[in-house]
């Protein structure tokens, strides 16, 4: 089903929390909404699944205004972030319930609640109560619960949040099939950037008391709109570096470690302007000293993040970068080393303002692939 | 730091000892007392070898109340009995509306509701005598004196309050996502409360039930002012026990005991609902 | 002491009584040389933190030694072994500001105060919280009440750095980068330090060795990369590296000069027994089944591999995770660039011999590994 938000706000007690939100969902698509704690995501959820109402504005599902359509009549299937599992109910129950609403033989209900259990790994501990699962089979109990009567919109709050990394990854790999199965129109809540980008047929970047961005994850990823949303994805951060660009010899250039480095031509009407410089640690790769766009850095520390190994070097004019490359490929020694930037993908934004420098001759909505 | 020595251990456990002795050495002589005659109780120096004798419940069973000035009716069964129904009878209608208030101030935010929940609280402050003359002015008036429901009515001064507050409490503490979720799963709101909101506060219905049932046992003030002979509950009974040849030590005593057993059985059984925990493990944190 | 700053020989923690309590750390030895950054790593109650609180003294050592800078140290106070620490907790005196806790331990010292003032800006400059030293205590974020707990810990001069899960509450977007200062702090001052941390990537990143516990056992005390090269068993193996290991129980056959691992759902990678070191080749024929493990970014798409269908491929900027449904099981690889393909596909997945950690079965124990070939 799809789902349009229009001009929502909502404040608790003087406190503003969304300020004219409107979105539009298509049937069948994985929105996330990502973006730092009290940002308003959860709200958001809360007020389509009906449980808070807004102060103003509209929420229509399938063409259908859900003023006044109380949360049990919306169909709608939530995980919580807590779990919120009914403890006092072994976990078949609580699987159950969506079920038991509405009035299903018991033998369907049996038949579903095994058929989700099995799904989700869960089947042989049915007859646990909350207490007794583990924080894995309390999230899947959570999953099972929201999935069991195949709602066509699901609503998952951050449903991964508070179970270990390893069954975090596990579960971020699994998730797109289950949801595929299931059809639904799907509203995925988190603070990884790394779920959404993986999850996400489109994210919302949530600030401000609104979504600051909206696009697909390489349009966030390649293409953020503003300097925060850049530092949001991404791990490690995007190097920020305070450029001003001046015309080079063949087009404006910033200068990087006393060096020239040559910027797209496209940015020609930033110079003059302070800028600041936005690379990819990905993008910044060693090289021999000599080499094109090279320019000298001291090494400070080399510290492996999963499959990669990051090194925290500095500029000659001590600003620190952060290089980035798969693990087991060969490094700098101890000391000095040049590093030249990949700039294809390099991003420049306005000092001041923080909001993104569109080149001139930028594709503008499709991006690349 | 786990390790406690051996000297430790044993100071530990004389001054538990010690606790325990101070608080229930009156029931323990009490107990003792109700066993006695008048004569051994008021000698001196007391002691603790006596000739036990059933004499004292023999008394209060059979109502009639042996002293040295002749033989006294007492019916302190009957006062037993209106104990029984008051208190019980208080606290069920005190659930019955205690409860359903609780969960709205505990769970809907209305205009005014901290207002009058603060002022259903503050009939507990005012002071019984200020507010016994008017009722009993109007409850003569509306023919309610003197009757179990006027009593148990006023009784709802005692025990409301108390349920309202502490189960107001529990529903507070049962995460509203909880509900949220039963009511997202498609159940409408009060097959909510019944199924996830009652059995989650049960353990602080169960301690308000109780403590709301102990102070309507050990009223009195009410009771004397508004209730007459046949109605009355033991505490105010309890006062024929001083008679014009003194007070009988011996039936006061096992007037007590037998005052004490009902609570005491209520709250042996309600301690199964008082443990706590039942929450444990529905939300993560 | 041939140079270790820190040692521990056959520790034992018991809550309650010992022989007979909940036995929380079982018989840890181990050394850290001067100048050495170790993590003890795990997850909650493994062990880690206990030991970490009977190296610093605020938990009584139940049975074992503790030498530091050469004193037996286990029954000293916690004030007298020279140590400084920084809680989980933050813990930071909620009643003076930001830099009279970090400058707490300088003060009473009675160091002058430009020299305190010198040490505090260092400090607080290297993890950016310069900006926030006249501020209380309350009014901090959580990783910022963290990281004044952190400087207020390293700006002391003790013989021993015990760091609790120093970097927890950061906000993401720092984390990499404190990382590297912090390293770079450390190192440059030849400060010994140990960090006890539930995130391997933490320990990771900071660590020159890392000791990885499990229900009070050091299973390994190694280098990052030893463990991500040669595990010791299966659980360092599938607990160390994200995303985690790849394991597959396979059957080894051994004919015409060939060696053919049998996966479970019939699949077979068949390989030159040359393409094996000689020891490892006879242990794996020796053993006929074995446990094998290949790390995600090991496993690569070639034509020559065994077929494996997509199930999900998710690219997260900088590398792409790819699973696929594989000998009755899921692999997963890891790639750095972004890759083409779609769920249902089918690919064709490689295992270089020299990639392959091989476990024995029922004791889960390491057999051999892969790179020993070089």
């Amino acid at each position: 089903m799809s789902i349009q938000l229009s001009n929502i706000r909502k404040s608790f007690a003087n406190d503003l929390v969304l300020d004219g939100v409107s979105l539009d969902i298509p049937t069948g698509e994985t929105l996330v909404l990502f973006g730092p704690s009290g940002a308003g995501k959860t709200v958001l959820l809360r007020l389509i699944a009906g449980v808070v109402d807004p102060d103003e504005g509209r929420i229509i599902v399938n063409g259908v205004d859900m003023d006044g359509v109380v949360p049990e009549d919306r169909g709608i299937g939530m995980a919580f972030q807590n779990f919120a599992l009914f403890p006092h109910m072994d976990a078949h129950a609580n699987i159950a319930s969506p079920l038991t609403a509405r009035r299903e033989t018991r033998s369907g209900i049996e038949t579903r609640v095994r058929e989700v259990a099995k799904l989700l790994k869960i089947d042989h501990v049915l007859g646990h109560t909350p207490a007794e699962l583990s924080n894995g089979q309390k999230q899947r109990t959570a999953l099972g619960r929201a999935l069991a009567a195949e709602p066509s919109i699901l609503l998952l709050d951050d449903p991964l949040r508070n179970v270990d990394a390893k069954l975090r990854f596990e579960m971020r790999l699994e998730l797109p099939r289950l949801l595929k199965a299931q059809n639904a129109t799907v509203i995925f809540v988190t603070q990884d950037y790394k779920e959404a980008m993986a999850l996400g047929d489109r994210i919302a970047v949530m600030g401000d008391h609104g979504i600051v961005q909206i696009g697909t994850p390489e349009e966030i990823y390649l293409c953020p709109s503003s300097t925060r949303i850049a530092r949001l994805f991404g791990d490690p951060t995007i190097n920020l570096l305070d450029v001003v660009p001046e015309i080079g010899v063949q087009g404006p250039v910033v200068q990087l470690s006393a060096t020239d480095v040559a910027i797209s031509g496209s940015y020609a009407g930033a110079v003059g302007k302070a800028c600041s410089l936005g690379i990819r640690p990905e993008a910044i790769r060693f090289v021999a000293p000599g080499a094109p766009g090279a320019f000298p850095v001291e090494i400070e520390a080399e510290t492996p993040l999963n499959e990669k190994t990051v090194t925290l070097a500095a500029t000659r004019n001590h600003r620190e970068i952060l290089v980035s490359r798969p693990a087991g490929t060969p490094g700098p020694d101890h000391g000095k080393a040049h590093v030249a930037i990949d700039m294809g993908n390099a991003l420049l934004f306005d000092r001041a303002t923080g909001a993104r420098i569109i080149a001139a001759d930028a594709p503008t909505d499709e991006m690349a692939t | 730091m786990d390790q406690t020595s051996t000297l430790e251990k044993v100071l530990r456990r004389v001054a538990i000892s010690l606790v325990i002795l101070f608080f229930m050495f009156p029931i323990f002589w009490i107990v003792l007392m109700s066993f006695q005659t008048n004569e051994t109780i008021l000698r001196v120096p007391p002691s603790v070898i006596f000739e036990p004798t059933l004499s004292n419940y023999v008394a209060l069973v059979t109502g009639k109340l042996e002293t040295q000035a002749g033989t006294l009716e007492i019916n302190f069964m009957s006062n037993l009995w209106n104990s029984l129904f008051l208190s019980a009878g208080s606290v069920a209608v005190g659930l019955i509306l205690g409860i359903p208030a609780a969960y709205a101030f505990g769970r809907i935010k209305f205009r005014g509701s901290e207002d009058i929940a603060f002022t259903l609280l503050s009939f507990r402050f005012a002071p019984p005598l200020l507010v016994l003359l008017p009722l009993t002015i109007y409850f003569q008036k509306i023919g309610l004196a003197d009757t179990y429901f006027g009593l148990i009515w006023v009784y709802q001064l005692i025990v409301l309050p108390l349920i309202l507050w502490i189960v107001r409490g529990y529903f507070e503490d049962i995460p509203a996502d909880i509900e949220y979720a039963y009511r997202i799963a498609g159940h409408s709101w009060f097959s909510t409360f019944r199924t996830v909101a009652l059995p989650l506060a049960m353990p602080g219905i169960a301690a308000a039930g109780l403590l709301a049932f102990i102070f309507a046992w050990n009223n009195f003030i009410f009771a004397l002012v508004l209730a007459s002979a046949d109605k009355q509950p033991v505490t105010v009974g309890a006062l024929a026990f001083v008679t014009a040849s003194g007070i009988q030590y011996g039936q006061v005593a096992a007037g007590i005991v037998l005052s004490i057993l009902p609570t005491l059985a209520l709250a042996l059984y309600a301690q199964r609902y008082l443990v706590e925990g039942l929450s444990l493990g529905a939300v993560k944190g | 002491m041939n140079g270790a700053v820190l040692r521990l020989e056959n520790v034992d923690k018991f809550y309650g009584a010992v022989g007979q309590g909940v036995h929380a750390v079982r018989n840890v030895s181990m050394d850290v040389g001067q100048g050495d950054i170790i993590a003890l790593l795990g997850s909650s109650g493994c062990g880690k933190t206990s030991t970490l609180r009977m190296i610093a003294g605020f938990e009584e050592t139940s049975r074992g030694k503790i030498h530091l800078s050469g004193r037996e140290v286990q029954t000293l106070p916690p004030v007298r072994r020279h140590v400084a620490m920084a809680f989980e907790g933050y813990s930071l005196y909620p009643t003076v500001n930001v830099r009279d806790n970090i400058a707490f331990a300088l003060k009473a010292q009675r160091l002058p105060r430009a020299e305190v003032d010198a040490k505090v800006t260092e400090v607080t400059k290297m993890l950016e919280i310069d900006d926030i030293l006249e501020r209380m205590p309350n009014s901090l974020s959580g990783g910022q009440q963290q990281r004044a707990s952190l400087a207020r810990a390293l700006i002391r001069d003790a013989d021993l750095y015990l760091l609790d899960e120093p970097m927890g509450q950061l906000e993401p977007q720092l984390r990499t980068l404190l990382r590297g200062r912090l390293k770079h702090f450390i190192k440059e001052r030849g400060m010994t330090a140990i960090l006890v941390t539930h995130d391997q990537t933490e320990a990771n990143a900071l660590a020159d060795e890392i000791a990885v516990m499990e229900d009070g056992v050091l299973q390994q005390f190694a280098s990052p990369a030893e463990l991500k090269e040669r595990p010791a068993n299966l659980f360092t193996g599938t607990f160390v590296g994200e995303p985690p290991m790849n394991v597959f129980p396979v059957s080894v056959e051994s004919k015409a000069e060939r060696l053919v691992l049998r996966f479970e759902g019939g699949q077979c990678l068949n390989y030159p027994e040359s393409a094996f070191a000689a020891e490892v080749r006879a242990a794996l024929i020796a053993n006929g089944r074995v446990v094998i493990g290949v790390r995600p970014y090991a496993v690569r798409r070639s034509e020559a591999g065994a077929p494996a269908n997509v199930l999900t491929n998710q690219w997260l900027g900088d590398q792409s995770h790819i699973s696929a449904s594989f000998a009755n099981s899921t692999i997963v690889l890891v790639e750095h660039d972004r890759a083409r393909v779609a769920i249902g596909d089918r690919i064709m997945i490689e295992l270089s011999p020299t990639d392959l950690h091989v476990f024995d079965p029922e004791s889960g124990m390491a057999i051999s590994h892969g790179r020993e070939l070089t």
